[in-house]
């Protein structure tokens, strides 16, 4: 659906960011991606939504070649990208308005536009702010009303870069929560954050360090990677103290540590074993 | 002489038909060497509030005090470092050296003191002393907050205050900003800190403020603040607490990996024996 063949990208001022990247993103797939600060994470997002092309190599994404000019309106129809900070992203006066822009720049037409501003209000649940201004949203309605202006122009994939973390942590769940049902209806998902909390159930991780692809896997294979740490990226706290106690002879099976409450029931089973 | 707010209300464009209250009538006492969160959502007035601490905002009801002084006096100002959640906001000279100079200078300190206080600065932030000499604008996003905490730690205030200090950081930058804070409180001066990173900050903070549209609705311990569970938990805290409500007599404080594996341990220890259980604390 979405492949990186090579793919090398340094900044015009010579800062690396990208070095060889293969990669092959599934149709339906959940992609986690981590790294720090500087690892290459938001230089994937652009090469993968064709908003920056690779510098060497590389990027198909649906048969079109993000270096063909021609090719560029058709991987806008098919990845959305959704970033970090939501009010630099409107340009609509009202929630409706923002939202329109971009089937319209897609040149559809009016009928269709004002269904897909529908069902993409709708899927965020925003019906009821439809006529406020953007800027008057709450962070977590703002991110949310972001990603409904990618939703109205129905791409197949769309690229969360750190959608979160400028968010309190109710908000936070929220948004992650809306992404998670989209991913059930079928569309395809990369999601990039500092937080690795957020991927417990994602289909895949990457793990970024200095342009290039670390440590690939499951979940659970990620999260028991000697590596991880190594990189400073600290492990989901359930999944640190299932790993602590299991080393006093306390295991804690991987779905038990999906939540707080099954982690708490599985200890209630281990401790009375009624 | 700790800050003081009495009754304080705020609003934006004030008396024009955009009026927009932010604050209504906060009552507050923050003591040197607190460590204090102020939490709540994104329009709460978290960050108005810290605005009033060194006067770029005035109270249009009730009174800010900083050990009984106007917090727009020059002394005042001195007693309270402010950090902004963008530092590339709050930067604007050539080099790293002379930004944090632009403050003491102000101050009057002489050049001499300044540079030893530059140096001092620059290591309790964990920057190496090269960076002096580069432009503050090809630093990172986390050495940039840092230079930002620098700037403000040089006049050596009583108070530090900070808008969000970790948000965008990387784990590692993260740990580096909490470990640099620990410091400074445990050097007796106020860490005041707006934020929404409860994982990270938790196990710091010594009292919690909790905001709502413009009103204080909780202020107490990070404990009680737990046991209320007014917002969600951080995962240990949370899986803590169903512990608890299921009959597993654990400490309800234990929010840290090492706390509850210390306290899951002492549990399974009493089972095994047969006692009788009871909490270590707050039970």
């Amino acid at each position: 659906m979405i492949r990186l063949e090579k793919v090398s990208y340094s900044y015009p001022d010579g800062t690396p960011a990208l070095e060889n990247i293969n990669l092959t993103i599934k149709k339906g797939e959940f992609v986690g991606v981590i790294g720090k600060n500087g690892s290459g994470k938001s230089t994937l997002a652009l090469q993968l939504s064709g908003l920056l092309k690779p510098g060497t190599g590389r990027v198909v994404i649906r048969g079109m070649d993000t270096r063909d000019p021609s090719r560029l309106q058709g991987i806008r129809k098919f990845v959305g990208v959704v970033f970090q900070n939501p009010e630099t992203q409107f340009v609509g006066r009202t929630v409706e308005e923002d939202l329109a822009f971009g089937p319209e720049n897609l040149c559809l037409p009016p009928v269709e536009i004002r269904r897909c501003v529908d069902m993409a209000l709708a899927e965020t649940e925003l019906e009821k702010y439809r006529h406020r201004s953007p800027k008057t949203l709450s962070g977590g309605q703002g991110q949310c009303a972001a990603l409904a202006g990618i939703l109205a122009m129905r791409p197949e994939c769309l690229i969360f870069d750190e959608v979160a973390s400028m968010l309190d942590p109710e908000s936070g769940i929220a948004v992650l929560e809306t992404i998670k049902k989209l991913h059930k209806k079928g569309k395809t998902i990369v999601y990039i954050t500092h937080n690795l909390e957020e991927l417990h159930d994602a289909d895949r991780i990457l793990v970024m360090e200095k342009g290039k692809i670390k440590i690939e896997g499951d979940p659970e294979s990620v999260f028991s990677d000697v590596f991880l740490q190594d990189l400073g990226l600290p492990l989901p706290s359930l999944i640190e103290l299932a790993a602590n106690l299991k080393t006093h002879g306390v295991i804690i099976p991987w779905e038990s540590t999906t939540s707080p409450q099954n982690f708490a029931e599985e200890i209630c089973r281990l401790f009375l074993r009624t | 002489m700790p800050i003081i707010l009495e009754n304080v209300s705020f609003s934006y464009s004030r008396k024009t038909p955009l009026e927009t209250p932010a604050l209504r009538e906060i009552s507050l006492r923050i003591e040197k060497g607190e460590f204090v969160g102020i939490l709540g959502e994104k329009g709460a007035g978290k960050s108005t509030l810290t605005k009033l601490f060194n006067g770029l905002l005035r109270p249009e009801a009730g009174t800010v005090r900083i050990d009984g002084l106007d917090p727009s006096s020059k002394e005042a100002k001195r007693r309270i470092g402010m950090v902004f959640q963008q530092a590339a906001d709050q930067l604007f000279c050539r080099t790293v050296y002379e930004e944090i100079a632009f403050g003491l200078l102000n101050f009057g300190y002489s050049k001499r003191e300044a540079e030893e206080r530059i140096y001092e600065a620059i290591d309790s932030v964990c920057l190496d002393q090269a960076a002096l000499s580069r432009d503050p604008f090809s630093l990172s996003g986390g050495e940039m907050q840092r230079v930002a905490l620098a700037s403000a730690l040089a006049l050596r205030p009583d108070y530090l205050v900070l808008d969000e200090p970790i948000t965008g950081l990387d784990p590692a930058g993260k740990k580096e900003i909490l470990d640099t804070l620990r410091k400074i409180k445990n050097m007796g001066t106020a860490v005041i800190t707006v934020t929404h990173n409860l994982k990270g900050f938790f196990p710091l903070l010594e009292r919690v403020v909790l905001i709502k549209e413009g009103r204080i609705t909780f202020q107490g311990s990070r404990e009680s603040y737990l046991e209320k569970g007014c917002v969600p938990l951080p995962p240990i805290a949370s899986m803590m607490k169903e512990l608890r409500e299921r009959g597993i007599p654990v400490n309800p404080a234990a929010f840290t990996v090492e706390d509850a594996l210390e306290e899951i341990l002492r549990v399974k220890s009493a089972f095994e024996k047969g006692s009788s259980l009871t909490a270590t604390e707050g039970n």
